[in-house]
Parts: structure tokens; sequence; C-alpha cells
């Protein structure tokens, strides 16, 4: 029939017994007005194309105007849904937030306890596993607490308060540091607590005085903060709060010296505050200043909290005074002293590192097994970074961090960038990798990281340029552009590193001291290097005039066997002394001047194998074949903390010599320390 | 020492799988058989992973040697076949990291059997570089083969324990090798 009429005789044709649509027949009619003789037929058949169209049409359109009110309405809800969530996750973080401030003041309390408890009895006390919380659970179950605790973590919380509350008067921060500091640095230097008390009565009495005007004010600011807020722990602080100012009235005054406690208490509770979750470096200053008795003021402290976790780790602080987390305030009093040491004594020599991709540099270096890569820190003394330099002289306790794998045979060596958190290692499977500490795979261990390695050098073949053997240890001076380096050849070489081809000097010992094992730029002496030889002895050669000046003095019959063969020498970088490594388990420490020995202690259980010196020349780290790397205080000698990493490897069966750690090594300017092993895995600790 | 030879003793008196092989290696590289040859009680798939990264750490070796004749400037001059010392590098970069990640690998002295298939396509992609070497750097790969025997060593080894399939073997010596296997002959 006609055009409209065509697609539509298939639907006239099929549903000749489809009922209904009654009401389709005066619309036909309607619609129909146009199609003469079409809409009379359609009629007659009570259903007309246009009016089933017409129908389909209206009720579609009715469908999509109530989709787009259910979608509507769905947007709606969704968005209510969200909000109710997002409420929920703010309120479990502040829960999480509060537990984690819960923790960390028994944690504190704890130290406390065991601080006052080895200052009076002189022992230590027993109270367990003390580590530092983990905020990894909710549930705080670390802690022991006991019954007669619970008082003082109320009170410990009232101080906190308390602090707030003098922030808020003006009673400032840095004029509680000051008088905390000088009593801590009391605390710390005395043994002898009655000594002091009167000196401690005096202080602390001024601060209980001030204290106690506060009170009254506080107490009316206690009860406004009451009034204002709703919250559950809000009100128990409150509570609190009321309990402290009783139990601060009736102590205060008699026992000045736990006042003097609680004042170091609030002290380190605002160290807690302000720093991360388990990590020592983030440091803020004046979190307290956010706090405040209003609810509004409490989020907004939570949500700075909340800042700092975000900040990232390595952030050195920016001008307010080193302050470690709880974990290491004991040892931070005691570290004071040495911290202005450390300030005072810039790396006199500067020394510079080498990039295995320096080909002039590459060709010289050793042999396919890649025994010795030595590099030392580039000291920009003047622009001296002198708070990470505080953290480094405050690093007392190093965590494994991360475990780098690549490599096929053992590591033999490694060397840290001057700067950069950039580590180099060099192997048995004839390759140098570098890492890039800082651009880390998450792995399902948070406690070991894998680290990708960013380049692997592959370029040796074997030695050149004069050595005919392996090349055991290099030392490098970026100061005077010269490399030394020792060989299984029996001879040490200077070389200067603008012009590679002949060796500037040979240092050919005719053997006489034996196999030169390690050598070292000494750095008080520019113009001095001291080599450890094999048989035995160590010795120290002036390089201009390429004579031996003396060798140090060493404990050696004629009958010597391997036993003596010292494995490393390194020179310390602010004072005239040199370290040996010896494979009979010693660490010598001898006199540059006078050669004679210092001082000699039997480090490990098996040969000690590496040394290295922190940039501050206050620890050595001595890495042994007992699978155990140790960290030594330099000034007392006293191994601070022992690390055991890298399990062992079979050398050949034959001489069922274990190997297990070949070097180890600190960054210059970073916290970083890592261990090369044996079992081809190098090991970063922070 | 006498406390270290005593405390050694008394562990473990048999050496490592790696060990075992770099000694093998060290006393006669051409003894293929030897080397390829697990001792007694080894696990499998501990030994085909120790092998392979051995062959790793061998194939820098070859590497090194290639890297200073495989230039744009130097024989083959197609820019597509420059690439190839990329490849080389990349697969043995990615062949390291495979082997050492402790997502595949977690011990040492046990293989997973998932990891197991994977050391497979590993294969493959390290035959590539064998094969590149002897088709565009035939000197090179004649020299470093002529020392240490190191193509004659894979080939055997994954023919021994089929890790790949003898039609990705292209490089045309050792058909003897290559025919072994099967008794047909390959074209």
């Amino acid at each position: 029939m006609d055009e409209q009429a065509g697609p539509g005789v298939f639907f006239s044709n099929n549903h000749p017994a489809a009922g209904g649509a009654k009401g389709l027949g005066p619309l036909a009619e309607a619609a129909a007005a146009g199609d003469g003789a079409a809409a009379a037929g359609a009629a007659r058949a009570q259903y007309s194309l246009p009016g089933i169209l017409h129908f389909l049409q209206h009720e579609w359109a009715r469908f999509e105007v109530e989709r787009a009110q259910w979608e509507v309405e769905r947007a709606e809800l969704q968005a209510q849904i969200a909000f109710l969530q997002g409420e929920r996750k703010g309120q479990e973080n502040l829960k999480k937030d509060l537990v984690r401030r819960i923790k960390m003041l028994e944690y504190a309390l704890k130290q406390e306890r065991a601080k006052y408890h080895k200052l009076k009895y002189g022992t230590e006390l027993n109270q367990g596993d003390m580590k530092p919380p983990s905020y990894d659970s909710d549930e705080g179950n670390e802690t022991e607490v006991q019954p007669q605790q619970n008082s003082q973590l109320m009170w410990k919380q009232g101080r906190q308060l308390l602090r707030q509350y003098l922030q808020e008067v003006g009673y400032t921060d840095t004029i509680l540091d000051v008088k905390s500091k000088r009593v801590r640095a009391l605390l710390g230097f005395s043994s002898d607590v009655t000594d002091r008390e009167d000196d401690k009565n005096q202080d602390s009495l001024t601060d209980s005085a001030s204290v106690l005007d506060n009170f009254k004010f506080l107490e009316s600011a206690a009860a406004d903060f009451s009034d204002e807020d709703e919250d559950d722990d809000i009100d128990g602080r409150e509570k609190s709060i009321i309990d402290t100012s009783t139990i601060v009235r009736k102590k205060v005054l008699p026992d000045s010296s736990e006042d003097r406690d609680t004042k170091e208490a609030l002290k380190e509770f605002d160290f807690l505050v302000t720093s991360e979750e388990g990590d020592n470096d983030s440091r803020s200053a004046g979190d307290g200043t956010d706090w405040g008795p209003n609810r509004s003021k409490l989020q907004d402290m939570l949500a700075n909290l909340r800042d700092v976790d975000e900040l990232p780790s390595l952030q050195p602080s920016v001008g307010s005074p080193s302050r470690p987390s709880s974990s290491r305030l004991p040892e931070h009093e005691i570290n004071r002293a040495d911290e202005v040491e450390a300030l005072t004594f810039p790396p006199s020599s500067g020394k510079s590192f080498i990039m295995g991709a320096d080909e002039a540099l590459e060709s010289e270096l050793g042999l396919g097994e890649l025994a010795g890569l030595t590099v030392a820190n580039e000291a920009d003394s003047l622009t001296y970074d002198v708070s990470a330099n505080n953290k480094d002289a405050l690093r007392k306790t190093w965590n494994p961090k991360f475990t780098l794998r690549s490599h096929f045979d053992g590591i033999r060596a490694l060397a840290f960038h001057p700067t950069e958190p950039v580590l180099i290692t060099a192997s048995e499977d004839h390759t140098l990798k570098m890492w890039n500490l800082q651009k880390t795979a998450p792995a399902k261990k948070s406690t070991s990281l894998d680290v990708e390695p960013i380049y692997t050098f592959r370029a040796h073949k074997g030695p050149l340029l004069g050595h005919t053997d392996a090349v055991w240890g290099l030392a490098y001076s970026a100061a005077h552009q010269r490399l030394l380096s020792c060989s299984a050849d029996g001879t040490l070489r200077l070389w200067n590193t603008t012009e590679v081809a002949p060796a500037l000097s040979v240092f050919n010992d005719n053997q006489e001291l034996g196999v030169p094992a390690s050598v070292d730029l000494v750095s008080s002496d520019p113009s001095h290097m001291v080599a450890s030889f094999s048989k035995g002895y160590t010795s120290i050669f002036n390089m201009e005039t390429q004579q031996r000046i003396l060798t140090l003095e060493s404990n050696l019959d004629s009958t010597a066997n391997s036993s003596c063969q010292i494995n490393r020498v390194i020179s310390h970088p602010t004072l005239p002394i040199s370290i040996t490594a010896h494979e009979d388990r010693h660490i010598k420490f001898y006199d540059n001047n006078t050669g004679k020995l210092i001082h000699s202690m039997v480090a490990h259980l098996e040969a000690v194998t590496s040394l290295a010196v922190d940039p501050n020349g206050l620890y050595l780290m001595s890495g042994s074949h007992d699978c155990s790397i140790r960290l030594w205080n330099l000034e007392s000698k006293t191994c601070i903390q022992e690390f055991t990493a890298h399990r062992k490897k079979f050398e050949e069966s034959i001489h069922d010599f274990e190997e297990s750690i070949h070097d180890v090594a600190f960054h210059p300017s970073k916290c970083y320390i890592a261990s090369a092993g044996a079992d081809a895995l190098a090991k970063v600790f922070v | 020492m006498v406390m270290a030879e005593g405390t050694a003793v008394l562990r473990q008196n048999r050496p490592g799988a790696k060990q075992y092989i770099q000694q093998n290696i060290r006393a006669d590289c051409s003894n293929i058989d030897k080397i390829l040859e697990p001792p007694e009680g080894q696990d499998e798939g501990v030994w085909n992973y120790e092998h392979l990264r051995q062959f790793c750490l061998e194939l820098d070796g070859l590497a090194v040697k290639l890297q200073s004749e495989c230039h744009p400037d130097t024989s083959h001059k197609t820019p597509k076949e420059c690439p190839a010392i990329d490849y080389t590098r990349h697969t043995l970069d990615g062949a390291a990291c495979f082997l050492n990640s402790s997502k595949y690998f977690p011990s040492r002295v046990s293989i997973k059997e998932s990891s197991v298939a994977k050391l497979g396509s590993v294969c493959r992609r390290i035959y590539r570089i064998f094969s590149h070497a002897y088709f565009y750097h035939w000197q090179i790969f004649d020299d470093y083969e002529n020392e240490i025997f190191l193509y004659h060593q894979f080939t055997k080894f994954v023919m021994k324990y089929n890790l790949m399939s003898k039609d990705n073997l292209i490089v045309p010596i050792l058909e003897e090798v290559q025919n072994s296997g099967s008794g047909e002959s390959e074209a």
C-alpha cells in the first residue's frame, strides 16, 4: 500500500489474535486522519498501525520518565551511602588513632618504669617484652597492663591534656623544652639521682607551681569541654582530668622527683605524637599547637597526625631540635654530648664516588670476580646537612629494610652513592648492579622489600692495565684524583684517574710483607695510605715518597699460620686511627702516628671480613663469616647492636669453609647501612 | 679455627646444587654429561633452577663480548637487528629478576610446581640470545663456545629436561644432539 503501511503490514498480519487495546480504537481513528483507507481498514481490526505506534511511543515515554526518576533516586541513595561510609570511616580512624595513642602511652610508661627502676635499683626491671608497639593490629595485646597502671595511664592522658591547655595559655613549648632538656641532661649523665634532686626540685617546683596556677583555669575549661562534647572517649578524658587534678595536687608537693618524671613523660608524649608509626625519621614541630578542648580542634589534631603519617619516611627535620621517638629516648640522653661533637668534626678528606660505568676506571678494576670495590663518601663539608648528621649520630637501632636479590653469585663488595639513595653491588657473577633504594616494589612481607636493580653493569673479563692478578681492594680520593689498588700479584698501585694508562707509582713490596689484602687512604693525612697484608702486617706508606713509613705493631711470631691474615683495613675518617679486621676474629685499633696497638677485641665468632665506619666516625660496623653484623660504639668499644643476616654458603667442600658476609657499608649522608652476602643477597638496613 | 671447622662438619655435609655444578664446570667444562647429571637424591626442579642460574651467569660473559661488537655502525646494518643487544640485556636482566624473585622462587631447596613451568619460557628467551650470536656474530660465538662450551651445555640441558621443543632449536650445530631425542631428522 503506502510506505507507512509497508513495515507495518507485518504487524497487522501477525497479531490477529492479540487482544486488548480497546483504547486503540479511538486513538487509531484520531491518528489515522491522514490515511484514509488504511485507517478505516485498521480501525475495523481494532488495531491501527499508527495507533499502535502511538501507544508504544506513549508507553515508552512514560517508562523513560520513570526510569529517569529511578536513576535520580538511586543516585541520591548512593550519595547518601557514600556519605555514611565516609563518616563511618572517619569514626574508625578516630578510634584507631586513639588506640594508637594509648599504646604509645603504655609503652612510654614502661620505658619510664624501666628507667626509674634501673636508676633506683641499679638493675634492669624485667618487664617482659619491651618492643615498641606495632600498629598493625588494633588489639592492644602486646602490653601487659597491671592494675595499678590504669590510674597512671589516665594520669598520663591527663598530663597530655594539661599540656594542651598550657599551650593555649601561652606557656610555650620552648620553655618546657629547655627545662626538661636540662633535667634530662642532668638525668642522663648522672647515675646517682639523689645528687641532682635539689636542682631538679627547683626546676620542677617552678614548673609545678605554674602548672597549678593553670589548673584553676583548666578546670573551668574542662567543664566547658565536657559540656560541648558527647563522645564517650572525650567524656572519659574529662573524668581523668578531674582525677588528674586531684592526683597531682596530692602528689606534687612531697614528691617532686615524680613530677620530674611526669614532666619527662609529657615530654616523651610530645615526641610520641609527633613521630610516625614505627618510623623514627619524621619529625614535625608544634603538633601540639593544633590541640584544643574543642572536638573540632581534636579532629584537627588527628588530621595532623594523619598528615604526619603520610610524610615520606626520610624527610629530615626542618628546624626543630631532633626529637626521636620514645624507643630511642634512653639512648638519646647519652647521645647529646656526642651530637655536639659530631657537628664540629666535618670530614676532612674528600673522597668520592666511582661509577662502574666510567669506562676508563672500569678497565682498571680487577678480575672477573670483583673482589674489591671501594667507594667512600663525597664530603660537601660546607653544605653538610646538619640535621641528617644528627640523625646518623642518633640512630641506634637499625632494622632490616630491603633485600636486594638479583645476583647469581656471592656479592663481594658494595658501595653507596655519596648523596643519593643509590647502592652499587659487585658480585662474583661478573656483574655490578645499581639499585635505587627509594623506588621499591611492594612485596607481601613488609619487613623485606624487594628492590629491582636499575642497571646491570656487565663488563669485567679480566684484569687489565698493570695488575696481573685479582685486584682485592681499591681506594679513591676525589680531592686528588687518585686511585689506589692492591692486588693478588703483590703490588699496590697508585693511579691518576684522569689518565689511566700507566700507573703513577707502584709499591712493589717484593713480597716481603705478603700479598696486600686491603688498602685505604689515611683520612687524616692525604699523602699516606695504609695497607694490610696477608701475612698479618699492616703498614703505612707515604705515597709521594713511595716509602714505607712505619709498620703497625703486630704480635706475630715467625711461624704465623693463616689465622693471622688481615682481611680489611680502614682509616678512621677523623682520627689518626687505623682499624683492621682479622681472620682470627679480632678487630684491632692502631694509632697512625706511633704505630702502637690501641685496642684489640674479639669481635665475632668467626673471621671478621669487613669493616665500615660511619661518616661521623662514631660507629664501627663489622661483618663476619659467622653471619652476623655488629655495630660498635667507637668510644666505648662496645657492641651496640647485632644483626644476623645472610645464611652461609658452602665453599669447596674440601675445606669445609663457610662464607657469609663479604662487605658492609654505611651511606655517607643518609641513614642506610648495607651488607653484602655470599648468598648473593644484599641487605639494606634503616 | 677449630671451632669453625667443628661446627661446619656438623652441618650439611653435601654442598648445595649450585656449588656442585660450579665445581664440575671448573673441573672440566667440556664434560657436559657430568655437569648435567644430577647427584642422587637431587630434586629435579631445583636442579633445573640452579642450572638455569648458572647459564644466565655465564651468558653474561657472552653478552659482554657481544656488546663490544654489536653496535649500530658495525657489521649488520639493518636497524631491527641492533636492538638485539638490548634484547640480550633485557632478557638477562629479566631472567635474573625472575630467577631471583622471592615470589616465584621463595626457597632454593624446593621449587614450586607453577614456577617450574615458567622455566621453559626463560629457556626460550635465552636461546634467542644464542641464536642471534650464532647467526650474526659467529666469530665471537665460536670463541666463547670453545672456551666454555656453553651452547652445547645449554642445548643438552633443555633436551634432557624437555624445557623447549626441538622445533625451536634453530642453530644448526649439534644436529646429532637435537636428533637424538626423537629419532626424526630435523630439516
